[in-house]
């Protein structure tokens, strides 16, 4: 068929971002500076108020799935006794370190993940962190702490609230030794202030996409979304979020969107299939379908942060995101978004290996079609697993779906 | 002059054509191997259509249908099959399409709106390949599978999900020297079983397409057991969907037609 060729839209900053992140690495290659290791919804902000450079072996999961290196790698895990079906960013990252291959050596002149002297998890989001987390302690021979909050909440409760605080409290005698600084409220303060602008930025970048036409995809803000994960608590962050919104604030003013024209407007649910995000961010720009939302990418929203109450707020913070709730407090959260992002359908992405970070298992696209009449499909693929990952049947899923929409 | 359309499905293992008139009656049909490595025999087989017809849209549909040139609009399969049986049969119904290697389940308005829709992604249990596989294996020939199947009362099934497994499952029913028209409904009766598993509404008929039930009519039989429903299994089942192509290909044209004259 005669494809018509348009100008591609492009985000400009960009490049901006790849220096920001780039440099994020290539600092990691300072021998001096103290190493933490951290999940990606971990406290960061703690962290680095000691001092500590942030590693976050999620990011370099990503970065196996997204370089498409993770299905190589992902089978020296499993030779260890790892099953293939569990997290792929700890099998494809426990694997790169087996095979001592990683992107970050092409990329960045690094010879893998920096080597950490604290290594600090939050099991927020799921159990599989803490076996990858103490897997790497044992082998690195370092320190060890996990924090542990109420899961799968409905509320954040005070009493879950002080628990959390407290756990976070128990590691400041960790991170005094491992950095060999003193905790300083004042510092911890200073970071959550810098955390909490940069995600004030980054939600208003996201929520740019409330109009139509959107200047911001679901896979742009995948890209995007780099330094709210790695670099909050920086200032380089929140200087880059200042200068993405300004752009696509003003995009909005002209009327510019990554579409010309949206047919229709979706969610996607759950985490993106990192080997095959641009294939899928065309195919969905090809039959004009905006993929404006979801709780993946909002995920680095933390509304609650307030450098008066460092340990309290950022406690709350991190034990109300999107996967730590219940299949309740999920779907209002669902169903506000489909209503302030104008959403007319919902695809939800099944990870195979991500068990918490699929919705659709407990029956939640049914429930949700049948009360609020929007269309929902399930796909069946993985973060970084291809294998699991059919792509010429998925695309006609995919391409019906937006037809049943249009 | 006439002014004919086409529809054309590209289906992993094969390719159907279809070209239908103004009052969509079809005019012309053919059926190729997709993976024939002789390109050129499609190419003559379009030609010849070019030739014999005024054809003013076509629209490609199936597996293959982003790789054929000549389209004007590329739909998929599980709208054109809903366009196309539809078409002859304007009421809500469950469409069920075997193909060589998916199952799709279809929830079809009588307006030929896809209200939901299945399609298995993640092996090929339950489609022709697993009927090929699973007869080979038993020795039996693939042409007389639906009449020995008719005449058994077997009601066993294979469990095994995987087609590989199943396999190795159907020799012990050969071990066992379970009787060949057994056999035969015994792997009717897996590939149904399959089917039921798919979330669909029990209320409503059930209409059969794809290459599988062309070649296996016993499988309705089956069906109408199973899910104690009217089965209806259009006329060529197997082109329905470049049939619904042809008419999409139509529905296109006119559109332009009235956007040009505007
Ligand atoms: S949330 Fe999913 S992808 Fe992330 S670490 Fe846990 S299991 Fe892996």
């Amino acid at each position: 068929m005669e494809q018509e060729i348009k100008k591609p839209y492009k985000i400009q900053s960009a490049k901006i971002m790849k220096e920001i992140m780039g440099n994020y690495f290539l600092g990691m290659k300072d021998t001096t500076k103290k190493i933490a290791w951290c999940t990606s919804v971990g406290p960061a902000e703690l962290l680095r108020s000691f001092g500590f450079e942030v590693h976050f072996p999620e990011n370099h999961g990503a970065l196996l799935g997204a370089t498409r290196t993770a299905t190589d790698l992902i089978p020296e895990a499993t030779k260890l006794g790892y099953s293939s079906e569990i997290c792929s960013y700890l099998t494809a990252d426990v694997g790169s370190y087996l095979k001592k291959q990683t992107p970050l050596t092409e990329h960045y002149g690094l010879e893998g993940p920096p080597k950490p002297d604290l290594i600090v998890y939050n099991t927020n989001q799921c159990r599989e962190v803490q076996d990858w987390f103490e897997y790497f302690a044992k082998e690195k021979g370092c320190p060890v702490f996990g924090i542990e909050p109420p899961r799968y909440v409905d509320e954040v409760s005070n009493e879950a609230i002080e628990n959390v605080a407290a756990q976070f409290k128990s590691l400041i005698p960790i991170c005094e030794k491992a950095s060999g600084q003193k905790f300083d409220i004042d510092k911890f303060r200073e970071t959550i202030r810098l955390s909490k602008e940069a995600t004030d930025l980054w939600k208003k970048v996201l929520w740019t996409a409330r109009v139509s036409p959107s200047p911001i995809s679901f896979f742009d803000a995948t890209i995007h979304m780099g330094p709210i994960v790695v670099l909050r608590g920086t200032q380089m962050a929140k200087d880059y979020y200042t200068t993405l919104l300004k752009e696509l604030e003003d995009n909005v003013v002209k009327g510019i969107g990554f579409l010309e024209v949206e047919k229709c407007r979706i969610y996607w649910d759950g985490m993106p299939i990192w080997g095959k995000l641009r294939p899928m961010s065309e195919l969905f720009a090809a039959n004009n379908a905006a993929v404006v939302a979801s709780t993946y990418c909002n995920s680095w929203v933390f509304d609650a942060f307030d450098p008066k109450d460092p340990f309290e707020s950022s406690a709350l913070a991190y034990t109300e995101i999107f996967i730590n709730r219940s299949e309740n407090a999920k779907e209002k959260i669902l169903k506000k978004l489909i209503k302030d992002f104008n959403i007319g359908g919902m695809i939800f992405h099944e990870a195979k290996t991500c068990f918490s970070n699929s919705n659709s298992r407990f029956g939640m696209p049914l429930r949700l079609k049948n009360e609020l009449g929007i269309e929902t499909l399930v796909i069946e693929g993985d973060l970084c697993d291809l294998r699991f990952y059919s792509e010429g049947q998925t695309t006609t899923k995919i391409e019906t779906f937006i037809e049943q929409l249009s | 002059m006439t002014n004919y359309y086409q529809g054309i499905d590209i289906g992993s293992s094969y390719t159907k054509i279809t070209v239908i008139d103004e009052n969509d009656c079809v005019t012309y049909q053919n059926i190729i191997k997709t993976l024939n490595r002789d390109k050129q025999e499609l190419a003559n087989i379009i030609s010849k259509i070019k030739s014999d017809f005024n054809i003013v849209s076509i629209c490609a549909t199936g597996y293959g249908r982003e790789h054929f040139k000549d389209s004007h609009i590329n739909k998929t399969e599980i709208y054109c099959a809903s366009v196309g049986v539809s078409a002859l049969y304007p009421e809500l119904k469950t469409i069920i399409d075997i193909g060589g290697e998916d199952i799709k389940v279809i929830k079809s308005g009588g307006d030929s709106k896809v209200d939901d829709f299945y399609m298995n992604t993640k092996c090929a249990a339950g489609t022709g390949t697993f009927i090929i596989e699973i007869a080979e294996r038993a020795e039996l020939e693939l042409s007389l599978l639906s009449e020995l199947a008719a005449k058994s009362e077997f009601d066993k099934e294979l469990n095994s999900f995987c087609t590989v497994f199943a396999k190795t499952e159907i020799m012990k029913w050969i071990f066992d020297e379970v009787p060949e028209h057994d056999l035969a409904r015994g792997i009717y009766i897996s590939i149904v079983n399959r089917i039921a598993k798919i979330r669909m509404d029990k209320a409503l008929p059930i209409f059969l397409i794809g290459g599988v039930i062309q070649y296996h009519p016993f499988l309705k039989t089956i069906v109408e057991e199973k899910f104690k429903q009217r089965v209806v299994v259009p006329e060529n089942p197997q082109m329905i969907n470049s049939f619904g192509a042809a008419l999409l290909a139509k529905k296109h044209a006119l559109t332009e037609m009235k956007i040009n004259a505007i």
